[in-house]
């Protein structure tokens, strides 16, 4: 319990600091949103200084800065220069489509890279192992976003998939299992781009943590004593290799959601990606901040996540 | 010599009939008319870059609000935007006192709001006042400051209203197009509790909404999508007398990019396309037969886009190395060498492969009211241009350099928006050009938000290239620039007074013009205001790019138009066949 309360503070301070950090890099940035609306001829500058003021955007750091604190205790997070609307209500549908794409691909990749990754160990330096290792090199070596533009090509060439959305625009009048299996055939491009993106870093880790043990000496005793090489694997091995994967469960949510954004504007899914983008180039300040926060607290869902499984499996932690 | 007449009649009668069969059977080969009998039901898909940020017509700056707004609300006089001129649309018709300063307008009896409400008087007087509050401050607000004052309105009886202009005001009636109506009954309370700025957001209930236009609101899915459904009580009708608008559902979808939009589009999940550059263009070209659509390239857009440099007071703003550049932007004949040496068919062939116009001045071809083709484009000349560099006392090095009077190099940068790839090229376009004439120029590109700061702000840039679209082809559109004071004048803003007899002309033209009823002699104004901009160039317009349009062959009375919002513009009679 201390353990979960101290990590849960170490979150909030960690929140608190990107917080103002975020807010000190937008205010170093050149321009702001309003500059832009001045660039528009129908619109004078008195009426752009009006909503300036409106907004509070003339006033100092600090103040600008604790206004948002009790905006944000308040859980709208600041009002949208853009949108005129609190920051809060944007997000939140948004968020939702984010984690839902996520948290899929983050599935999928897990429950591709464990059994491959068990796999390609167990057969250390056959063909099959090399392979994954040249597989798993090279969409490393490809950046996410050409792998998103090759799946976006694959999509409009064959018609396979739809070039983007989350549902059709004829989506209201399907009925429900329509509904499901359009959600779906939306979904499966974006999801596996993710997954591919996220794979080869987990089955590397996978492989490694299970080579390593499985030659350790109780897997060598364990072998002697005839025990099977598939309970060997799933039984002793996996577990033993648990705790260096549960740490990168946390470290592959910072993957996922770095990805989301590219693959959510390239393929059109309405995450947080898209909303960020046009923030950030309309400098829309809130709305950047929170959809940066936003991330942190995933991210630090995350890794708090990981922190409690890895205390609840590894009794060493327990006893520190 | 009867029979030779004879045989003449019937000669001409038979040329005259082969013309009228040939231009009909051109118009049947061609694009649909405007105006056919359309089928009702069916739904139609189209994408907006962005997500509309508000549904208040008081609020909206953006494209993509304006565009759903436009869908479901209407004005008083309306600018036909194929035509480019008013006409009636909530006001029935209307009369102009003879001092041209009162504007009496007799609206259409009957007419319903989208709620089933009917629309009258109180209405407008209702949306003016809201359009007018300072404290409201809506970005439309100073539309309606005329010489420093705002107009009255004032409510004669049910179904007439009367405007009262400050002064004179040529473009007064061109001005009602841009105000929807708002319906008192739901929004009184709203604007009376001082929460008006809060209503009608995008995520509000259907339920909050009611317009006078051919759609209302249906659903807005965060994202994702906003759906319109046909409005029941919408008071437009066909030839047939059938009640518009044709469709059953019009849908945005939110696609963030304009290639993205290719694809939904080529994909077939939208049914027309806007606002897309020359290089898709080929590529939608290729596939036009292949993928049932047909596309229009209508010829110049009301954009744009031009050169321009820093001619800012800089007294306390600590740029010395800018300052002291001045002197060379400050002669015109500089300038005249610049836009000499700038080859503008270069960059209509290179940049907008070919669909896009060279530009004089800052009145587009598209513009076919206010158009001078008497000003053609500087026509390209490196010996005319070196030839002004030579009578402003520039002279070249033995490497080819140019340098000024006290033997400086020339060099000087030149600043784009990164989020415009064609200004980008002709940004490297020009810097070509000008290396012909021994200058040495540097592209810099910011993003759009960097940049408007060094414009407006800071005034740290050499030289510029951006691009303005009117929204209207009035001039009246221009009034913010051109004269001095002017907010976007934009190569020396806060100038307190005209400081070149020139700009003093400027100011004068574009003020006289602004209160000057007659058109052809506001024309005449307006002629030479192109002049003195193409003479004197405080600007280097360079191009104006097409306005390229798509749409599947199944939309019928597809009729675009160079005025925004380029395809939805007849939405009421669009149909699906």
């Amino acid at each position: 319990m201390k353990f979960l309360a101290r990590r849960l503070l170490y979150s909030l301070a960690i929140l608190l600091a990107i917080s103002f950090l975020s807010f000190l890099m937008l205010q170093w940035a050149p321009g702001d949103y309003f500059e832009a609306m001045r660039m528009n001829p129908r619109v004078s500058a008195q009426t752009v200084e009006v909503l300036r003021a409106q907004y509070g955007a003339n006033r100092t750091f600090a103040a600008r800065y604790v206004t948002w604190m009790g905006s944000l205790a308040r859980g709208d997070l600041g009002v949208s220069f853009a949108y005129g609307t609190p920051v809060g209500p944007l997000l939140w549908p948004r968020a939702r489509n984010t984690l839902l794409l996520t948290g899929s691909s983050m599935i999928l990749s897990w429950l591709m890279a464990v059994p491959l990754g068990i796999w390609s160990a167990a057969r250390k330096g056959a063909l099959l192992d090399r392979f994954f290792s040249f597989a798993t090199s090279t969409v490393l070596a490809v950046p996410d976003l050409l792998l998103f533009l090759l799946l976006l090509l694959l999509a409009v060439r064959t018609g396979w998939f739809p070039a983007g959305g989350m549902v059709s625009s004829n989506f209201d009048d399907l009925s429900f299992w329509q509904k499901a299996g359009d959600v779906a055939i939306h979904f499966a491009l974006p999801a596996l781009g993710l997954a591919v993106v996220a794979l080869p870093l987990l089955l590397r880790h996978v492989r490694a943590a299970m080579i390593e043990v499985l030659n350790a000496p109780f897997i060598r005793a364990a072998r002697g004593h005839g025990i099977p090489p598939w309970r060997l694997l799933w039984r002793y091995a996996l577990p033993a290799a648990s705790n260096p994967l549960i740490s990168l469960l946390g470290l592959s949510i910072a993957t996922m959601l770095s990805a989301s954004l590219i693959v959510e504007v390239i393929l059109s899914w309405p995450g947080l990606g898209p909303l960020m983008i046009q923030a950030i180039l309309a400098r829309d300040v809130n709305v950047v901040i929170g959809v940066v926060m936003l991330s942190s607290v995933f991210l630090l869902a995350g890794n708090l996540i990981a922190d409690v499984l890895l205390f609840a499996s590894d009794p060493r932690i327990r006893v520190e | 010599m009867r029979l030779s007449r004879l045989s003449g009649s019937i000669v001409a009668a038979c040329l005259l009939f082969a013309a009228i069969a040939a231009a009909t059977l051109a118009q049947s080969a061609g694009k649909a008319t405007p105006n056919e009998l359309g089928t009702p039901g069916g739904t139609l898909t189209i994408a907006l870059r962005s997500e509309p940020k508000t549904l208040n017509p008081a609020f909206a700056a953006d494209q993509s609000s304006q565009d759903v707004i436009y869908c479901m609300n209407a004005d008083l006089i309306h600018i036909n935007r194929e035509s480019q001129r008013t006409e009636p649309d909530l006001a029935e018709s209307w009369t102009v006192s003879r001092d041209g300063k009162i504007y009496t307008l007799h609206l259409r009896r009957g007419v319903r709001f989208s709620d089933g409400q009917p629309f009258t008087a109180d209405d407008v007087i209702f949306s003016f006042r809201v359009y007018l509050d300072a404290k409201i401050d809506s970005p439309q607000r100073d539309l309606l400051i005329i010489g420093g004052k705002p107009i009255s309105v004032e409510k004669i009886d049910a179904y007439t209203v009367r405007f009262i202009l400050p002064q004179r005001y040529a473009a007064a009636e061109r001005l009602f197009d841009g105000f929807p109506i708002l319906p008192r009954h739901l929004l009184q309370n709203a604007y009376a509790e001082s929460s008006f700025s809060k209503a009608w957001a995008v995520s509000a209930s259907p339920s909050q909404f009611a317009g006078l236009g051919p759609f209302r609101l249906a659903e807005y899915v965060p994202g994702q999508r906003i759906v319109l459904e046909r409005n029941p009580y919408y008071w437009k009708r066909d030839a047939a007398g059938k009640q518009l608008p044709y469709l059953d559902k019009l849908v945005f979808l939110f696609v963030p990019s304009e290639d993205a939009q290719v694809i939904r589009f080529l994909s077939g999940d939208t049914d027309v396309l806007d606002r897309f550059s020359s290089e898709n263009y080929s590529v939608l070209k290729a596939r036009e037969s292949a993928k049932r659509f047909h596309m229009d390239d209508l010829g110049a857009s009301l954009e744009y886009n031009f050169l321009f440099f820093n001619l800012n007071d800089l007294a306390g703003k600590n740029l010395p190395q800018i300052a002291a550049k001045q002197a060379w932007f400050a002669d015109v004949r500089f300038r005249q060498a610049v836009s000499s040496a700038i080859d503008r068919a270069a960059i209509v062939r290179l940049v907008y492969q070919g669909r896009a116009s060279a530009l004089a001045a800052q009145v587009t071809p598209g513009n076919k009211l206010w158009l001078d083709p008497a000003i053609k484009p500087a026509s390209h000349s490196v010996q005319h241009a070196r030839d002004l560099l030579k009578a402003a006392g520039f002279s070249w090095r033995a490497d080819g350099s140019l340098v000024d009077r006290g033997g400086g190099p020339v060099e000087f940068s030149i600043l784009t928006s990164s989020s415009n790839a064609q200004r980008a090229k002709i940004a490297t376009l020009i810097q070509s050009d000008l290396s012909a004439l021994g200058m040495n120029v540097h592209v810099v590109t910011l993003d759009f938000s960097a940049m408007a700061d060094r414009l407006l702000n800071s005034f740290d840039y050499e030289a510029a290239i951006m691009g303005l679209a009117d929204g209207d082809a009035d001039p009246n559109t221009e009034m913010n620039i051109w004269p001095s004071s002017g907010g976007m004048h934009i190569w020396h803003l806060n100038e307190q007074r005209a400081v070149t007899p020139w700009e003093a002309e400027l100011d004068r033209l574009m003020n006289q013009q602004l209160v000057t009823l007659d058109y052809p002699k506001r024309r005449q104004l307006y002629d030479r205001v192109q002049q003195i901009v193409a003479n004197q160039l405080p600007i280097i317009c360079l191009a104006s790019p097409d306005v390229l349009v798509a749409a599947k062959d199944r939309v019928g009375n597809f009729s675009p138009a160079i005025l925004e919002p380029y395809v939805l513009w007849n939405v009421d009679r669009l149909y699906v066949r």
